[in-house]
């Protein structure tokens, strides 16, 4: 068995790379790792960095074809891609070309029979589903479900696979503010939901964040709906998955869409004035109450114990 | 324009039940249009209204989800074609290729959109696989779509970058739940859907040949979250010192 980890981004490789040396250990075979940049981030005995006239970073459409090209002449069994939103056009399209079935967003894959086997979050997260997907195929690994292997230091092996042809044109990129908000790294997260009545408001989440050294993530309204926060601080199943070790939503119900988001947090708990409000259901600990009151009166314990 | 919409109906997550060993109750559950497909269809009748044209809308499904053809109808669509198939023996390339095989035949299309995922499985892969499969230029995860003239200029909304993308037309776009508000149609727009033009098709008429082995779900069972679910209730000084000696206590609170 030949397994490929591949991914645009280098940590998301890493972790693929996790995951294939798992899989190519079980089956006695072995593994490579693909990247697009200069290789040196890249995990791995065995690196191959695919080179093109095409721009492969920006374009997934052009990624795929250099992909494509380069996995019918090395013929991998298995290319495992890092489920970023370019990760999986990149799978998706990769499939097609090469006629092969793809599964997205899995996790603890295995080998059994002819099949990789995976576990895979559906209905919003509600259930887990065991998915088999016969070789040879590709999948997409769910981001932050393996620990990335280290960097190592053998050089990558160039393959340049020429200019290849695509229909979109990508014409501008304007990164997103590093620092202003770093969710998926964050330690502590204090969420704001449709509780909070007004903008203005969202001080009092704010501030209560700084106060624990946290950042500040919020449910789909706010953001999408409302437009009172960046898209880049929605937590849910159509935004961030977090991991941290506290996530204090404050005036947020837990629709499942959110909760899909927080499930891997240590600890949650929440405010919310609403008894039967289903976040209560998915927390460690709860305080049944205003939000408008309750977070002050939080503000004022964590001062007064800082004294 | 001639504009297709991909929508699917899907089993509704909220009302979804479990039985005691934990297995979903497919069978007989609730079930809607996938929630954001409506952004989709709402877009699409933007561009309708700004273009002028119609919208089809094409689902692969049981013939329950002629409701979900019904409620996109109501909200102003053209037309409908629901490709007439067991959603638990097909799988994503599958429903990309019959959904290609129907806009190739009613096509051809000047736009066709899908969501960024349906709101039961979010593969999120049927919407590349059919730019792929139709050769078209497709955008995914898109919140923003001008069509000034016989070329499209799209904004891509990804994890670091918003990215600007342009292709002429024809094109696939998935779009993100963040691009629009869905509109809620009239009882009126309701009560006219049902008049609209509605053609089944069986899958067997749009595609022969052998198909590659499906990627199938062996088994689902409902994922525990073992929290602790304590609740505090009272005066606000109290609950906020209670709920911050538990933090404290599980050690995640800054020293």
């Amino acid at each position: 068995m030949k397994v490929w980890a591949f991914s645009e981004s280098p940590s998301a490789a890493n972790e693929a790379a996790a995951a294939a040396s798992g899989l190519a250990s079980s089956s006695g075979g072995s593994y490579a790792v693909v990247g697009l940049d200069d290789g040196t981030g890249l995990a791995g005995e065995e690196k191959l960095v695919l080179k093109s006239a095409s721009p492969l970073l920006t374009s997934p459409e052009a990624a795929a074809g250099a992909l494509a090209l380069a996995a019918k002449e090395a013929k991998p069994d298995l290319i495992l891609v890092g489920s970023t939103r370019n990760g999986k056009e990149i799978a998706a399209r990769l499939a097609v070309k090469m006629g092969w079935p793809c599964a997205s967003d899995v996790f603890g894959v295995t080998l059994a029979g002819a099949s990789l086997h995976g576990k895979r979050n559906v209905f919003a997260g509600k259930l887990i589903a065991e998915v088999a997907v016969p070789i040879p195929c590709v999948a997409t690994l769910k981001v932050g479900s393996y620990p990335g292997l280290p960097a190592s230091p053998t050089a990558g092996t160039p393959k340049d696979v020429g200019q290849v042809a695509t229909k979109v044109r990508v014409v501008g990129r304007q990164e997103k503010k590093k620092g202003t908000v770093d969710l998926k790294g964050a330690k502590l997260i204090v969420a704001a939901g449709r509780g909070v009545k007004k903008k203005e408001d969202l001080a009092i989440i704010s501030d209560l964040a700084s106060e624990l050294g946290g950042a500040v993530g919020c449910s789909r309204p706010l953001s999408s709906d409302m437009g009172w926060l960046p898209e880049e601080h929605h937590i849910g199943l159509t935004g961030i998955s977090v991991h941290p070790d506290l996530y204090l939503a404050v005036g947020i119900s837990g629709q499942l869409q959110h909760v899909a988001g927080i499930k891997d947090s240590k600890v949650i708990a929440a405010v919310n004035n609403d008894k039967s409000a289903p976040i209560f259901e998915v927390s460690d600990y709860g305080v049944l109450g205003d939000l408008y009151a309750v977070i002050p009166a939080i503000m004022k314990e964590l001062k007064a114990r800082h004294r | 324009m001639k504009i297709a919409v991909c929508v699917k109906h899907a089993v509704d997550e909220a009302e979804l039940k479990v039985d005691s060993s934990g297995s979903p109750l497919l069978a007989g559950a609730a079930s809607k249009m996938s929630t954001f497909d409506k952004n989709a269809v709402e877009e699409a009748l933007r561009l309708k209204a700004a273009h002028a044209g119609d919208v089809t809308i094409i689902t692969v499904g049981p013939t329950e989800a002629k409701k979900s053809m019904k409620e996109a109808l109501a909200m102003g669509a053209d037309k409908g074609v629901l490709v007439t198939a067991d959603p638990m023996s097909i799988d994503t390339r599958g429903t990309a290729e019959l959904l290609a095989a129907v806009i190739k035949k009613g096509g051809p299309y000047d736009v066709v959109l899908c969501s960024e995922g349906s709101s039961d499985v979010y593969s999120g892969l049927v919407p590349p696989m059919l730019g792929e499969l139709l050769g078209l230029p497709y955008f995914g995860y898109v919140r923003k779509v001008e069509v000034p003239g016989q070329s499209a200029r799209v904004e891509r909304a990804l994890e670091d970058s918003i990215d600007v993308l342009e292709a002429p037309l024809p094109f696939v776009a998935s779009v993100v739940s963040e691009i629009n508000e869905p509109r809620y149609p009239t009882l009126i727009q309701i009560m006219q859907a049902g008049k609209k033009p509605m053609e089944e098709i069986s899958p067997d008429v749009l595609l022969s040949g052998s198909k590659p082995a499906p990627t199938l779900f062996t088994s689902m069972k409902a994922q525990a979250m073992a929290r602790k679910k304590v609740v505090f209730e009272g005066a606000p000084e109290e609950t906020a010192r209670k709920l911050v000696d538990a933090l404290s206590g599980e050690g995640v609170l800054p020293r």
